[in-house]
């Protein structure tokens, strides 16, 4: 009886934990609370949190290679690049590219904000990581969890829980990062500025700019293809309104069975041994450090703009540049409409939002043209 | 390790160049083919070139 109770406790988990297991369950309960309670991106952050916390938990050897549950989503999810381009098939099924179609100058206030992420790009070579790595923290400064996890996966995947972590982490805190940021770099008078109705957008339009705009990156930059063609995929799916079934499969049951594999897979990267070093604090500063000024890079290119506009555009329109959908686009909203209450900026800052998630993946193919 | 410069420097530069273009490419080919579609659905509604074809709503002028 004594024996078995011995052999019990022995072979049980308990007695293999450590005290870097004991931080990740801490670092686990924290992104719960997060989650849960404050409701910053629980799509993703729950599954993130609960796969922390089962990774941590010694002898389930649910990340063992070839044997453990999560390593096979893992493994065939992300290593194999399935699931970041099934998130962005349902994303095309969401996204309403309108605006974007209707003020197609929008499409340069996407590429603004891309130049926050090779400035910190530079930073995170200065920092001493390797180029591989830099590449992988500078792209959340496209604030476009799906292609962080995409570009970290194939240049560090050792890097892939702190990158995804840290992306979605700011992508939640973008109503408190941007207002300063878009205060400090605009006056009164260019917040006031009021602009034109949008034109209206034809069918014919919605349809052809999906596959005009896949087409083109395509041809001009293949790495992006995995992304952008189920990107424009979904998009097609929507606006052609002839396979309705598909555009909901795609951006409900679909985009919801994916996310939970995503989530739990990126959390169980995330072991005491890979997490908890220097590096990983290095990386949420830099983090936050790409996502400021890559706003402030859209900000400062809405201005640039201005200079040649005869119709002069609100340079807050600029901050919605990185993606954080439609996060960013409702934050120059409220920002705009404190300044001057007729001010409506909401559609207007969707244009170049939907093109930062554009520019965001054409700024990781190149990234992963010249690292990969 | 030693990090190579050179290639620092050719990464930032050919990134922020090749974003640039890639998005100004798309915006002109967005631009010509929504006045093209303008045209046509305009002609095809009988309107001939209407003022509201080719000439783009304020939005959209540069």
């Amino acid at each position: 009886m004594f024996d078995i109770l011995k052999d019990l406790i022995y072979s049980s988990g308990a007695v293999s934990l450590t005290g870097g297991n004991l931080v990740m369950w801490l670092v686990s309960f924290v992104l719960l609370y997060l989650a849960i309670k404050k409701q910053y991106e629980p799509l993703l952050l729950l599954p993130i949190a609960f796969g922390i916390l089962v990774v941590n938990l010694p002898l389930t050897f649910l990340m063992e290679p070839e044997h453990g549950l999560i390593w096979f989503f893992y493994h065939y999810g992300i290593e194999q690049d399935i699931i970041p381009p099934l998130i962005f098939l349902g994303l095309g099924a969401m996204i309403d590219f309108g605006p974007l179609i209707a003020n197609p100058k929008t499409l340069l206030l996407g590429a603004g904000a891309q130049a926050g992420l090779y400035v910190t790009f530079f930073a995170a070579v200065l920092f001493g990581f390797d180029l591989q790595e830099a590449a992988s923290i500078a792209i959340i400064g496209g604030a476009d969890g799906p292609t962080t996890i995409y570009l970290t996966s194939k240049l560090a995947p050792h890097l892939l829980g702190a990158t995804a972590v840290s992306a979605y982490a700011y992508m939640a805190l973008v109503p408190i990062i941007q207002p300063p940021m878009m205060k400090l770099l605009t006056t009164d008078h260019e917040r006031k500025i009021v602009m034109s109705k949008l034109r209206p957008v034809s069918k014919l339009q919605r349809i052809c700019f999906p596959i005009i705009t896949a087409m083109t990156i395509m041809l001009v930059v293949p790495p992006a293809a995995p992304l952008i063609s189920m990107l424009m995929l979904g998009n097609l799916f929507k606006e052609s309104g002839v396979v309705e079934r598909l555009s909901k499969a795609a951006s409900n049951e679909l985009m919801n069975i994916v996310t939970i594999f995503l989530g739990l897979s990126v959390g169980a990267t995330m072991t005491a041994g890979t997490f908890l070093s220097p590096k990983v604090l290095f990386i949420f500063f830099l983090g936050l450090f790409a996502f400021v000024v890559s706003t402030a890079a859209g900000l400062i290119m809405a201005k640039i703009m201005n200079l040649f506009l005869k119709d002069k555009i609100n340079p807050l329109i600029g901050a919605a540049g990185v993606s954080a959908v439609p996060m960013a686009a409702r934050c120059v909203h409220k920002v705009g409409s404190e300044a001057n209450r007729r001010n409506y900026l909401l559609m207007h800052a969707m244009g170049p939002n939907v093109a930062g998630v554009i520019g965001t993946v054409v700024a990781a193919a190149i990234l992963l043209k010249n690292l990969g | 390790m030693e990090t190579d410069w050179s290639k620092v420097f050719e990464v930032f530069g050919s990134g922020i160049v090749g974003v640039f273009l890639v998005m100004f490419l798309l915006q002109v080919l967005t631009q010509f083919s929504t006045r093209v579609i303008d045209v046509v659905e305009n002609l095809g509604n009988g309107k001939g070139s209407a003022p509201g074809a080719d000439t783009p709503a304020p939005a959209t002028k540069d």
